[in-house]
């Protein structure tokens, strides 16, 4: 599996984000990344469960048999998203006005069920619950990243103010499904080169750096000789 | 996932898994069950401000609001407070005790899930002046635009309902019966067409029939 090491939050946030790196979650972020607002929205209340989810799943892991574990995580992520969808709608109208649609959502969503699966099913609560944090984070700034790139193009505003003036035509392509693909290609193509140059850059490094040293000793052979 | 233990000597007993997920599932099901317990007063006052603000916004100089309940025989019971179950009629008045209109609710299936709306329906002209979703699970960005977007809302500030109401394809909306559908979100437009239509069939003939009533506020 991927690399788990390092600091918790740190890794779900950049190092292993669920989007550009782990390639998870594919349906909620193609399919409500069409305005910055959305994107910010959904990742939040993606982010809210994860930590719940992962919290919950580490106090019981070492009760829960193997064979039962995937069905357990199932009952207690559904069940922290249910309890969500209430809290938000009790404590305040606005918010779950901005967010009531994505939250039933977030069950279907493969990140929680891996994260569950692959760290807090083994670690300890605090780790756990920072993990979820930092995967939760993670992947609203993905969302975001796409969502701006489809809302700046596909309706010519950011967060819902105008850029470029009523004479713009919006690419409505961008809005549409096809528009979430072309953006999460542009997002994934641009990391990706970014993570080969870095690679790149580090063994020319690790090279140069050996090449100095044989020439060092060969300069030492040779005061030497 | 992650590595399957290889050996097949999984020693757990049966009992054991059905305990294990029968007590989770106790414990998810009581958290359920608490938290709507918990949450079933706030939430529900909640829902009460939303309509009070959703009649707000569909009379705007309302002043003064006349709550019935429709019964089944198409009588019209008053309520006092905005609680109580079953179908209800909202009767707006202005300052001047003028009579603005009534506000109902339409339900019916979206894409996804129910949608709750309300309208303002004008009896006297047989049109619905307005439209506002209350509650819906439509896709983000794309079918809950029936809620948002200006332009699909400009579809009901004068709605005939003399003639069955229907979603036509975006661009193509001609009669003033028709709802000019949003592209990319045809579903969800069709859905208010139908939640509308059948909404104006159960209570438009109620209205009619209690109108002097409703007009008088009493």
């Amino acid at each position: 599996m991927h690399d788990t090491s390092g600091n918790p939050f740190l890794n779900g946030l950049w190092k292993q984000n669920p989007v550009f790196v782990q390639v998870l979650g594919m349906c909620p972020t193609l399919a409500i990344t069409n305005s910055v607002k959305n994107a910010v929205a959904m990742g939040l209340a993606t982010t809210f469960v994860l930590v719940c989810s992962n919290g919950l799943i580490s106090m019981v892991r070492k009760l829960v048999p193997k064979q039962v574990r995937i069905a357990t995580y199932i009952a207690i992520i559904a069940t922290s998203v249910t309890v969500v969808d209430y809290l938000v709608k009790a404590i305040s109208i606005s918010v779950y006005k901005a967010l009531g649609a994505y939250i039933p959502l977030i069950v279907a969503n493969c990140i929680i069920l891996e994260r569950a699966e692959a760290f807090a099913g083994k670690k300890p609560v605090v780790p756990s619950m920072l993990d979820g944090l930092g995967m939760g984070l993670g992947f609203a700034f993905a969302l975001s990243c796409l969502g701006t790139i489809r809302e700046v193009l596909g309706a010519g505003t950011f967060f819902g103010f105008s850029l470029f003036g009523p004479n713009f035509e919006p690419w409505v392509l961008f809005l549409l499904p096809p528009g979430g693909f072309i953006s999460l290609a542009i997002w994934l193509l641009t990391f990706t080169l970014w993570r080969e140059r870095k690679a790149r850059i580090a063994t020319e490094q690790a090279a140069l750096e050996q090449a100095r040293k044989a020439a060092a000793l060969n300069v030492i052979a040779e005061v030497r000789s | 996932m992650t590595a399957v233990t290889p050996k097949p000597a999984a020693t757990t007993p049966t009992a054991k898994m059905i305990r294990m997920l029968g007590a989770v599932s106790l414990a998810c099901g009581l958290l359920i069950v608490g938290t709507n317990l918990l949450t079933f007063n706030r939430i529900r006052s909640n829902t009460e401000v939303i309509m009070k603000e959703s009649i707000a916004e569909l009379l705007p100089s309302i002043d003064k609001q006349v709550v019935y309940r429709i019964e089944a025989n198409g009588e019209l019971t008053i309520l006092h407070g905005l609680e109580g179950e079953g179908q209800r009629l909202f009767a707006g008045f202005d300052a001047a005790g003028k009579f603005l209109g009534v506000v109902l609710e339409a339900n019916g299936r979206g894409y996804a899930d129910v949608i709750v709306a309300m309208y303002a329906y004008a009896p006297e002209s047989k049109t619905i002046t307005g439209f506002k979703v209350v509650e819906m699970h439509e896709t983000p960005g794309l079918g809950d635009r029936i809620g948002s977007d200006p332009q699909f809302a400009e579809n009901f500030k004068a709605l005939d309902t003399s003639h069955a109401i229907a979603a036509v394809k975006h661009g193509t909306k001609k009669s003033p019966w028709e709802i000019d559908a949003l592209s990319g979100a045809t579903i969800s437009s069709r859905a208010v067409g139908r939640m509308l239509q059948k909404s104006i069939e159960e209570l438009g003939p109620v209205v009619t029939k209690n109108l002097d009533r409703i007009k008088k506020g009493n």
